[in-house]
This record gives structure tokens, C-alpha cells and sequence, in this order.
């Protein structure tokens, strides 16, 4: 095994110089895979230690990324640091590990107070991981593929520095061993007071960071997996590991955030679009805590069932969440003016709220062991929620909101078939997402009151009703539903111009199955005005849906009307042929009236 | 005596040319031929209905149908006779020019038998049809007419609302002033000038009130014909808060409008209103701009 561990003497000189160093060939893809021998060992060394509890804490970053805000989940005191910010802050351990400003700096996580501060030579945090008397951190030049790994103690001592072409992913340090991820597949562990690389793991899911938590050191990124002593067959892929149910989330939400790259100080569309989930020791090795995962799309965030992809709850938020983590009982969220919610997994309900006082750039949260305390506000049922979701006028959301949709659409409950009849009025509902809505609503079988009392309505300039119901999906659903409620407003739709052609189609065909005696001055009136000037096939086939009904209803007189029009030159002539079919055709069975 | 179509042609384009000569204040909206509204009724009573005019109307032959309604449209109020086989045409159903014209027709004849027919085609979906059928309704009149213009001024279209809006300031329907202020509130402008001509004591006030609101012209256009209305119509104490409202602007549009008025008062007509409007002028005549100003 290549290796090249540079000593603190020369470690000093490197950050301070910012590079130019001897570069390490530690992490050697020459490595033969060693059957899970080597991290065996590791194991039997440190799998009795205790893993150490990581701070329970929230750490905005505000300004101009220049102050962090930490905020102790247990009620502690606001803290707040000023320092510029080049990358975003790490939560390891009890401290905050944070680079910017030329240097690498690490902060008691409860108090703010400075642990150790180094100069950084302008290298970024990548991650970092912290056992309680050790910070080991991966550095990266910006832009570059290489990495620094750097060793200090906590009295500010470098131990030691690591300069590799390789890219590292984040670091976990247990009993002064750093569990190093990288090349996406490998975990390396070093031996920090040594420097050998005492171990290698393949794991076979995308890996690009380690931390620990819960008790248990975990590796991460398409999956979870626990550090056990199952990890000896990790390149055989029986790992103790948990994952997730897959489903397509607007955004392609991460679970575990990239550790192969700085994150920006600064929040980006990443951060606000992100799913969220807390691994678990289990008998099995390892599962999903509570078997629920969380999202985040913007100011959207949901609830799934871990093991079928299930929405269970949608909250819509003020402004974009921009950072959070699973806890146990439910999800920590943040937003960027600066709030923090703890809400309840099960339901979706705020079970607590703190704030930073100010609006933040971004959001770290950190939680080891946390429960959710406390009950959680009342809330809505989830056919309400999935209306307040898709019915937010957000042009922002609308990926997350055609989701939701599909999801409402699904609901068999009445105010599902509310919500979706207010969205497809709402003259603020995007084009995008108004589709859907009138094709689910279409669709519907339930809910016809509220579908009646939206056809009850109609444009009217002077009252600033300056859009028409979707009389066309209604008259479609409650036609097939055989409203008969819905047929005086169906014929009253007939003669509303501001109603599309295709709404008239539908509502004359809805009209034709529902209809009744109550309705036949309306249908012969239609049928009257427009036999001789229909003007597409929409309305064409307006005229001969409410022929036929006059057909079923209106008895000898009905059809003489008809045979009349289907001779006159006059009449259109589409209409015409197609009344000549239907005249010459089997009579059409009477409709249940 | 019966006169051949071209004779009758010829006779309704004369009295209607005449009548365009003799007639200042003609309407700007006219359908694509010249309406018998706009002849003299002396002209009307020239041209009798044809004997075969419903014959042809009930042939059921396009080309005689439209023949027909020509010569009931020329005929005007004496087409009344062809009024019930018009209107059963249109409910049994028309082509849309000859709906179109059996509508204009309709409206020539200013029956009110026409009315409920006319208004079904106020909500048809064919603009122009909507459109002949509201000018229709504000000749051939009725309760049924005012009820269909008043929903017509909810109308997604602008001329529509437009036309809704004078029809009902010329059916004298002062039960629509409420919506006619909704309507202007809404920009629609012709509203203003059928609430000069039906609006009643605080009414008029209330016009007065949108001076600002919309534009000058706009709400003079309704001023003008309330100032103008007998005193048994709008009282002096309204005439008198009008032309104030109007002083107080102190422009020179103002003083134009006064002194535009001042010129039309009837020389009979309250000497109090004519002594604010004579006031009105005088105060607004320094106004930068204004005739009486620049002739001092």
C-alpha cells in the first residue's frame, strides 16, 4: 500500500501556504479488496467504544455569510459567531467546524465559544467529524479535485495532514480513527495518531460521507449504512443497511447531500429541495426511524411511510425550508426568515417552534438522540391539506403542486373533489397545474354537491367573475355520476358565452343523460339557436347530444322537429348527417329520469 | 299600390340619405345597411309590408327569406305583421347572416312581440349575433328587454356591455340605474350618459361625484342630458350641485362643457340654473385654454 503522511511540521507549513505540499498516494485504488478482514479488525478495536453524542443544535448562517446563529435544540441560549464564510458549516461531536476568511475554525456547538482555529490557506470545507478530543476535517482547494485531511485536537494541535489527488467525501472520527468515504465507493479508515490507513470497506451503495449518530457510525449517500459487525461483508452487500422507498418527488430530492464537494455557505435549490430521513440500529442492523422519510419542496413539506413511498401529510410554510433533519417522532425543519419547526411525523402538526431572530442564508441541524416532545397542534385531514398545498398561488411550487394533485386525486373524499373544483375556478392556478385539475375532475365520482354549486356559477363582469367554472370536466363527471340535481344548471350553461365550445359539448351531453321535461324549453331553445350555425365540430356535437335527448323526451313532437331540421338546407351540415343517422338509427333506450 | 323591390330600394335609399343629411346627431353604430330607425316616419309609413313578405319568410328558401326580411325591414313599425313568422325562424333556427338580419329586422320593427325571442340571442355565442340583439332590445323594449339588457351588461363582451348599457338609458329603465353606476364603475362609459337620462335627485349627484373618477368626457357625457331633463326629472337643486361640481374643476374642458350647455338651455327652462351656468361660464373663462378665456 502506497501511502504518504506528511508530518505536522510539514502540515503547519501547508495550510499555511495553502497548497504546494507532497501530494499522498494513501488513497491508492490499488488496493485489492481484502474480503472484509481489515475493517473486521477495526471493528473488534473499537466496536465496544461508546460513540459519542453529537450537539443537538441548529446553526443558521446570516448576514452576508459572514455570522453564524447557533441555536441549542434544548432550549439553550442563542449563540451567535462573526466570521466570513466560504463554505457551510459542519455539526460533529460537540463542536461547529466552519472554514472561511483563510482559516479552518471549530466552535463549542452549545456556547459559540472558539475551540481551535487554524489558518486554511483558502481551502473549504468538504465535512468534518469530531470523537471529543479530535477534529478531523477534508478541506478542498475551490474548483479543485484534491483534498486535505487534516487532524487537530482539540487544543488546537495539528496531528495530522493528509494532501491526496483524491477527493474525499465528509469524515466520521471514532477513538481517533477517521473514517474517511471516497471514489464514492470506499470508506477508509485512518489512524489518525499513526497515519497508517488501517482499513478499507467497499460499500456497494454511493457513499461520500460519515457521521455519527444515534449511537452508531454511519456511512451515507444512496443509502444508509451502519458501522456493525456485519460490515465485514460490505463488498458482498450484507451490510446492515436502510434505505428508502423510491418515488418520484418533483426536484430529485436528496437524502443525503453530496459529500464530495463544498457546500455553499449560501442556500441553494438543493438545500430547499431535500428529503430527510434518520437511520436506526435495529435487529435487522439497520432501518428508517418511525419507517417515515420527509421532503421538502420550497415552502412544501411532506410526510411519507418509509416502506411504500405513502404521503401522509403535506404542510405548506411561509417561506422556503432551506435545511432540517429526521429526529425521532418526526422531522426538524428551517426556513429562510429564520424559523424552526419540530413537527410531528405522524401527522404534520408543529409540535414546537424557535427562531434565530433574523432571516438565514442557510440552515445546518444537527440532532443525536432527540425525540419529539410534546404534542402536536391540531391539523387538518389530509384531503384539506393537499388543498392548502396545490391551491397556494406559487408559481415556485407547481412541479411539487402537480404531485400533490395526483395525490388528491386519488382521495376518494368529497372536499377532495372541493378542493379540486377551487383550483380549477381559481383564475391564479397555473396553467400548468390547471390541466391536471380539470382532467381530475373530470374524473371524479364523489363529491357532486360541491360540483352542483360550482356550476351554479357562471362570468359576470360586474361582479369581477372574470373566469367561468370548468363546466366542462363538471358536466363530464356529474354526467357520469347521472346528477340529476345538476341538470337545470347544465342547461343553463348552454346559453353562457363566455363558456368555452368545449364546455357547451360536455354540458349538452351531461345534459342529454340527465335531463328531464324540467329541461326541454332549454333544449329546444339550443337546439334552435344553433341546428343552423354551428360553427365547429364542438358545438356540432352540442346540437345532436341535445337532439337526442329531445328525442328521448320530447316523443312524436320531438321527432318532427328533428326530421324537419335533418331536411332543411339550412341546417349545418354535420348536424345534418349525423341527425339523419340518428333518426334512421335504432331508437336510443329511454334514460333513467 | 305595391311598388317592385327595385322601386322600393330605391325609395328606402333616398328617404334614408335624406334622413343622414337632415340628422346631425345620427348614430356612429350602424349595421351593415342602413337601419329604418334612421329614416323619417314619414319615410316608414311610405313603404308598406309586401302582401307575400310572410309568404317568402315562411318558404323556407334562403334566398327568399332574406329577400323578405329586407322588405319588412324596409317597411319598419308597419313590418310589425311579419313580427310572429320573423321570430319563429329564429327559434326554429337560422344560418347566421340571416339571423343577423332577421334580428336587425326585428329591431326595425320596434315590436315588443320581438322582445323574447331577440333576447335569446343576446346570450348567443356568436358576438355580432349578441350584439344585433342588444341594439335589437333597445327598440322592440318591454320589461323583458330591460331584464335581458341588464344581464347583457355582464357580457364578456366590451361592445356588448356598451350596447347594453344605452339600450337601457333609451328604454327609460331607471330600475337598472344601480347596475348601469356598477357598470361605469367597471369602465364601462356608456353607462354614464344613460344615467344622465334616467338618474333621479341623489342619482344625479352621484354622477356628478365621478367627475376624477373617470375621465372628463366621460362623465359629462352623462351630465350634459341630466342638466338638460325637464325640472320634474331633475330638480334645480341637483342642476344647480352639478354645474358647482363642474365650476370647481376650473378648467378649460370645464368651461367648454358649461358654456356647451349654456348654449343648448332652453330659453324657457329655470332662469335659476341658467343663472348658475351663466356664473359657471364667467368663473371658468381664465381658465388656460378655454375659448371664453382666450377671447378676453
Amino acid at each position: 500500500m502506497n501511502r504518504s503522511i506528511l508530518g505536522v511540521a510539514a502540515l503547519a507549513a501547508a495550510v499555511a501556504c495553502g497548497g504546494g505540499q507532497t501530494r499522498s498516494n494513501l488513497f491508492s485504488t490499488d488496493w485489492e479488496d481484502d474480503g472484509g478482514a481489515s475493517i473486521a479488525r477495526v471493528w473488534q478495536r473499537v466496536g465496544g467504544a461508546t460513540v459519542p453524542r453529537s450537539a443537538e443544535v441548529a446553526i443558521g448562517v446570516a448576514g452576508d455569510a459572514d455570522r453564524m446563529i447557533g441555536l441549542p435544540l434544548d432550549g439553550g441560549p442563542k449563540w451567535t459567531f462573526a466570521h466570513p464564510l466560504d463554505a457551510r458549516p459542519a455539526v460533529a461531536g460537540g463542536v461547529v467546524i466552519a472554514s472561511g476568511g483563510g482559516e479552518v475554525f471549530a466552535l463549542d456547538a452549545s456556547s459559540g465559544r472558539l475551540v481551535w482555529r487554524r489558518p486554511g490557506g483558502g481551502l473549504r470545507l468538504v465535512g468534518a467529524g469530531d470523537d471529543g478530543t479530535v477534529t478531523v476535517t477534508v478541506l478542498r482547494k475551490p474548483g479543485g479535485t484534491g483534498s486535505v485531511l487534516l487532524a487537530v485536537t482539540h487544543d488546537g494541535q495539528v496531528v495530522r495532514q493528509v494532501d491526496t489527488s483524491r477527493s474525499l467525501g465528509a469524515p466520521a472520527v471514532l477513538q481517533r480513527l477517521a473514517f474517511v468515504p471516497w471514489s464514492g465507493q470506499y470508506v477508509s479508515v485512518l489512524d489518525v495518531v499513526n497515519g497508517d490507513e488501517a482499513a478499507r470497506v467497499t460499500l456497494r451503495d454511493e457513499t461520500s460521507r460519515a457521521w455519527t449518530q444515534g449511537g452508531s457510525l454511519w456511512f451515507g449517500g444512496g443509502a444508509f449504512t451502519r458501522f456493525d459487525e456485519r460490515i465485514r461483508d460490505a463488498s458482498k452487500g450484507k451490510a446492515s443497511r436502510a434505505s428508502i422507498a423510491t418515488r418520484d418527488l418533483p426536484g430529485t430530492p436528496q437524502l443525503v447531500p453530496s459529500g464530495n464537494a463544498p457546500v455553499p455557505a449560501v442556500a441553494g435549490a438543493e438545500d430547499r429541495v431535500r428529503a430527510y430521513a434518520r437511520p436506526i440500529a435495529s435487529a435487522s442492523g439497520a432501518v428508517i426511524e418511525d419507517h417515515r422519510t420527509y421532503a421538502t419542496y420550497f415552502r412544501i413539506a411532506m410526510g411519507f411511510d418509509a416502506d411504500k413511498a405513502k404521503l401522509t401529510w403535506v404542510r405548506l410554510n411561509g417561506p422556503s425550508f432551506v435545511g432540517g433533519a429526521a429526529e425521532s417522532g418526526g422531522v426538524i425543519l428551517c426556513d429562510e426568515d429564520g424559523k424552526i419547526t419540530e413537527i410531528d411525523g405522524r401527522t404534520g402538526g408543529a409540535v414546537s417552534t424557535m427562531d434565530f431572530g433574523e432571516p438565514v442564508k442557510s440552515c445546518v441541524v444537527s440532532v443525536d438522540a432527540r425525540k419529539v416532545g410534546g404534542a402536536s397542534e391540531e391539523v387538518k385531514g389530509l384531503p384539506a391539506q393537499l388543498a392548502e398545498a396545490v391551491l397556494a398561488g406559487d408559481p415556485q411550487l407547481v412541479a411539487a403542486q402537480k404531485m400533490l394533485l395526483r395525490e388528491l386525486s386519488a382521495l376518494p373524499a368529497d372536499s377532495a373533489t372541493k378542493a379540486l373544483v377551487e383550483l380549477a375556478s381559481d383564475p391564479r392556478t397555473s396553467p400548468a397545474l390547471l390541466a391536471d385539475a380539470r382532467s381530475a375532475l373530470a374524473a371524479r365520482r364523489t363529491g357532486a354537491t360541491y360540483m352542483v354549486a360550482a356550476l351554479g356559477r357562471h362570468y359576470d363582469f360586474l361582479k369581477d367573475v372574470l373566469l367561468a367554472p370548468p363546466v366542462g370536466p363538471l358536466a363530464h363527471a356529474l354526467g357520469a355520476m347521472k346528477e340529476r340535481a345538476a341538470a337545470p344548471y347544465l342547461a343553463a350553461h348552454l346559453f353562457d358565452p363566455a363558456d368555452t365550445d368545449d364546455d357547451v359539448k360536455e354540458a349538452a351531453e351531461a345534459l342529454a343523460a340527465v335531463g328531464g321535461a324540467s329541461e326541454l324549453p332549454a333544449m329546444k331553445q339550443f337546439f334552435g339557436m344553433y341546428r343552423a350555425n354551428a360553427s365547429n365540430d364542438d358545438m356540432a356535437a352540442a346540437v345532436v347530444s341535445i337532439a337526442r335527448a329531445l328525442l328521448q323526451i320530447d316523443g312524436k313532437a320531438g321527432r318532427a322537429a328533428l326530421e324537419a331540421a335533418a331536411k332543411d338546407p339550412m341546417t349545418a351540415g354535420e348536424v345534418r348527417d349525423r341527425l339523419g343517422v340518428m333518426l334512421r338509427g335504432p331508437a336510443a333506450p329511454a334514460p333513467a329520469r | 299600390m305595391l311598388l317592385s323591390p327595385a322601386m322600393r330600394v330605391f325609395l328606402w335609399g333616398a328617404s334614408a340619405l335624406a334622413f343622414a343629411f337632415l340628422s346631425p346627431g345620427a348614430s356612429a353604430q350602424k349595421g351593415p345597411k342602413p337601419a329604418a330607425a334612421q329614416r323619417s316616419p314619414d319615410a316608414l309609413r311610405a313603404i308598406p309590408l309586401p302582401p307575400d313578405a310572410i309568404g317568402r319568410l315562411k318558404s323556407g328558401d334562403a334566398g327568399q327569406l332574406a329577400a323578405a326580411l329586407d322588405d319588412v325591414r324596409m317597411s319598419g313599425r308597419a313590418g310589425a305583421p311579419a313580427v310572429p313568422a320573423i321570430t319563429e325562424l329564429l327559434r326554429r333556427g337560422l344560418p347566421l347572416a340571416l339571423s343577423q338580419s332577421a334580428l336587425e329586422t326585428l329591431a326595425d320593427t320596434e315590436s315588443e312581440a320581438a322582445t323574447e325571442t331577440i333576447a335569446w340571442y343576446s346570450h348567443h355565442r356568436d358576438t355580432s349575433l349578441r350584439r344585433a340583439a342588444v341594439v335589437a332590445l333597445g327598440r322592440t323594449r318591454g320589461p323583458a328587454a330591460i331584464g335581458a339588457l341588464r344581464a347583457a351588461l355582464s357580457d364578456p363582451d366590451v361592445a356588448v356591455r356598451g350596447l347594453s348599457a344605452t339600450g337601457l338609458g333609451g328604454l327609460k329603465a331607471n330600475v337598472a340605474v344601480g347596475d348601469l353606476f356598477v357598470a361605469l364603475d367597471h369602465k364601462v362609459n356608456e353607462a354614464a350618459r344613460s344615467i344622465g337620462q334616467l338618474c333621479l335627485g341623489n342619482e344625479c349627484d352621484r354622477l356628478a361625484s365621478k367627475i376624477g373618477l373617470v375621465t372628463f368626457d366621460v362623465a359629462t357625457s352623462g351630465l350634459e342630458p341630466a342638466l338638460l331633463r325637464p325640472e320634474e326629472d331633475v330638480n334645480d337643486e341637483v342642476k344647480v350641485k352639478i354645474v358647482g361640481r363642474v365650476r370647481e374643476l376650473g378648467t378649460a374642458e370645464a368651461n367648454r362643457f358649461l358654456t356647451g350647455v349654456q348654449s343648448k338651455w332652453p330659453p324657457r327652462r329655470s332662469p335659476r340654473v341658467k343663472q348658475a351656468l351663466d356664473q359657471a361660464v364667467l368663473a371658468t373663462s381664465a381658465s388656460p385654454g378655454s375659448s371664453s378665456g382666450s377671447m378676453q
